[in-house]
């Protein structure tokens, strides 16, 4: 880092963001649902691209492609014990490092962070049953005083052109 | 089936008369569980039938390149300095390496191997080897080109691959097919298509054919989505009713329409395992985009042919063993049988040249809804292949039937027979031909 960087970093801004984004990935290995979808606006954008080149949603698949809509049918089924491929469900745990804020707009900003998550479904298949997903994640933040929302968030998975079996739990 | 009881067979070795696999509407589960009768499969029907490789644009310059697979063979396809199309095995002619570790690219020069250098045409020629003296008369360049696959042709752009020497004419292997790739042709409102450059891919640990068996059968939504029904219920009600929902939602509650609703529409099935559904499954977009749409439309074809090209209402078409085409949402499938249990799935999206964006958006959700892992339609489906794989390991029952709707038989032609959607008849259709590839020796 930079000497005139270091004079304007903002511990505690860094703090509450790191702390934002631990939250978040908390929520989600406690599959709490609603509160993690608490954490979102209603105009929210969640995208797992295909590939790192990808530069908006619009431009073409994506294995998640999510609005708010999608996000509450997603995490509903996941509830539900008749959704297959959450049967049993997925859990996970989630391994957050390296959060850093990119761009400080004031009422925005934009933050970066590597995570990798295990995850388990106890299909009694042995080794099979545990994955591991790994990548740099973006979220773009609506800031209210101290107060945080996520209005974007892109995942971008190390093998993101790769071929994925079912993934029915969010990143 | 018969000799022993209802559900088990005498059958001990199921590759020495595969044809026997098939019997009085049923079919026994070594077809999904058997590495042998995969291993026949791939000669066989793999190396018999018409593959689906390819839409022209991919490889649009001279260099361009992508690598396929037919059956278990890889293969690259490329555009040759002269604009010509060659398919060739992507190996060396020396040692075996592959020579090409990229799914697509650009490569003017050929292929070079990274082991000793040899350096390939698009066509497969052997244009040079470093050292060349050491092989100084012991060495005939022409013998060491690279076999190139023995049919390739195109329909509309889209290419083919047929591994056999004795093949059918394209159009023949897809018949009443072809009609389909019409109908996502004929939907540009420049004539013109091309693939999006961004494709996803899925896979699951099971037999190929379950895809296929899966695609077009309406009863499972019903059960196998019912979560997905379920939650786009619920959300609709947060949202102020089924209206407010956006198209990937609109999709997961279609699979709650009524079995009366599939029972009014058509399946079409057609000679080599062909088949398709009448009936778009509930997955409308905005009126005013279509609006756009239509007008582009009307002002390349005309009133009358823009309307026939609109009002061509067809689910998904299922152009065995290789392909399923989706010309309302754009979208068409590879199916990649790998081993007997293991089946990659390519999703492709197809731009219409000249339509508004909002017309390629529309086809990337559904394409995205359709061929991601991470779809709740598609991630519980996935989960079904690999529990049918695993239950038709054990031994109690070794047939299994395909007997829904058997009676019912709307119109026979030479070309195609007519069905009720809620009909097995496609799966049937399947095998007939499954079982004629299979059974040649």
């Amino acid at each position: 880092m930079q000497a005139a960087m270091m004079e304007d970093f903002d511990l505690a801004l860094d703090a509450k963001v790191r702390h934002f984004v631990e939250q978040e990935a908390r929520l989600l290995d406690d599959r709490d649902f609603s509160s993690w979808l608490e954490m979102y606006t209603k105009d929210c954008v969640y995208w797992v691209p295909v590939s790192r080149e990808q530069t908006s949603p619009r431009d073409g698949v994506a294995h998640f492609r999510d609005d708010y809509q999608i996000m509450l049918a997603r995490t509903h089924r996941l509830l539900n014990p008749r959704s297959f491929s959450a049967e049993p469900p997925p859990v996970t745990c989630h391994v957050v490092s390296g959060v850093r804020i990119d761009e400080d707009a004031g009422d925005s900003l934009i933050v970066s962070s590597s995570q990798m998550v295990i995850e388990f479904r106890n299909r009694g298949r042995f080794e099979e049953d545990q994955r591991v997903f790994g990548g740099r994640v973006i979220h773009h933040l609506a800031r209210n005083g101290s107060k945080f929302a996520i209005t974007f968030k892109r995942i971008d998975l190390i093998n993101a052109d790769s071929s994925f079996n079912a993934l029915a739990a969010p990143f | 089936m018969t000799s022993q009881s209802f559900l088990t067979s005498d059958i001990k070795h199921p590759t020495q008369n595969p044809a026997s696999l098939v019997q009085n509407n049923h079919v026994h589960r070594a077809v999904y569980t058997d590495p042998q009768v995969f291993k026949l499969e791939m000669e066989r029907l793999f190396g018999r039938a018409w593959i689906y490789l390819a839409h022209e644009s991919e490889i649009a310059k001279p260099g361009d390149f992508v690598q396929r697979h037919i059956g278990t063979q890889g293969v690259i396809l490329s555009r040759a300095k002269d604009g010509g199309i060659h398919a060739i095995y992507n190996r060396c002619s020396h040692r075996g390496a592959t020579l090409c570790s990229f799914q697509k690219g650009n490569s003017p020069q050929g292929h070079q191997c990274p082991y000793h250098g040899w350096v390939f045409a698009a066509d497969g020629r052997l244009k040079s080897v470093p050292s060349a003296k050491n092989y100084d008369g012991v060495f005939d360049k022409e013998k060491y080109k690279i076999q190139e696959v023995a049919g390739l042709e195109s329909y509309r752009g889209f290419i083919f691959g047929n591994l056999s020497e004795d093949r059918p004419a394209l159009t023949d292997f897809l018949g009443h097919m072809t009609s389909s790739i019409d109908d996502l042709v004929d939907r540009s409102p420049t004539g013109e298509v091309e693939i999006a450059p961004f494709v996803l891919r899925h896979h699951y640990r099971a037999n190929w054919k379950m895809t296929f068996e899966n695609l077009n059968d309406v009863i499972h939504p019903g059960f196998a989505h019912a979560a997905s029904v379920v939650s786009a219920k619920h959300v609709a009600g947060q949202v102020g009713g089924p209206d407010a929902l956006v198209p990937t939602l609109g999709m997961m509650m279609a699979n709650g329409k009524p079995i009366s609703f599939f029972q009014n529409i058509d399946m079409v099935t057609a000679p080599n395992g062909h088949s398709f559904i009448g009936g778009h499954m509930g997955a409308d977009y905005s009126p005013n985009t279509q609006d756009a749409y239509t007008q582009s439309l009307i002002a390349f074809h005309g009133e009358e042919k823009a309307r026939q090209v609109l009002g061509q209402d067809r689910h998904l078409t299922l152009m065995y063993p290789s392909s399923t085409w989706h010309a309302r949402y754009q979208t068409i499938r590879i199916v990649r049988p790998v081993r007997h249990d293991l089946t990659e799935v390519i999703g492709f999206n197809v731009r219409l040249k000249g339509a508004p964006e909002e017309t390629f958006e529309n086809a990337v959700e559904y394409c995205t809804g359709a061929n991601s892992a991470a779809s709740p339609v598609i991630a519980d489906d996935l989960e079904i292949y690999e529990r049918c794989l695993e239950g038709n390991q054990w031994s109690d029952q070794d047939w299994i039937p395909m007997t829904r709707g058997l009676a019912e038989v709307r119109e026979e032609t030479d070309a195609f027979n007519r069905h009720p959607s809620t009909a097995e008849a496609f799966i049937r259709n399947q095998f007939k031909a499954w079982a004629h590839y299979m059974g040649e020796v």
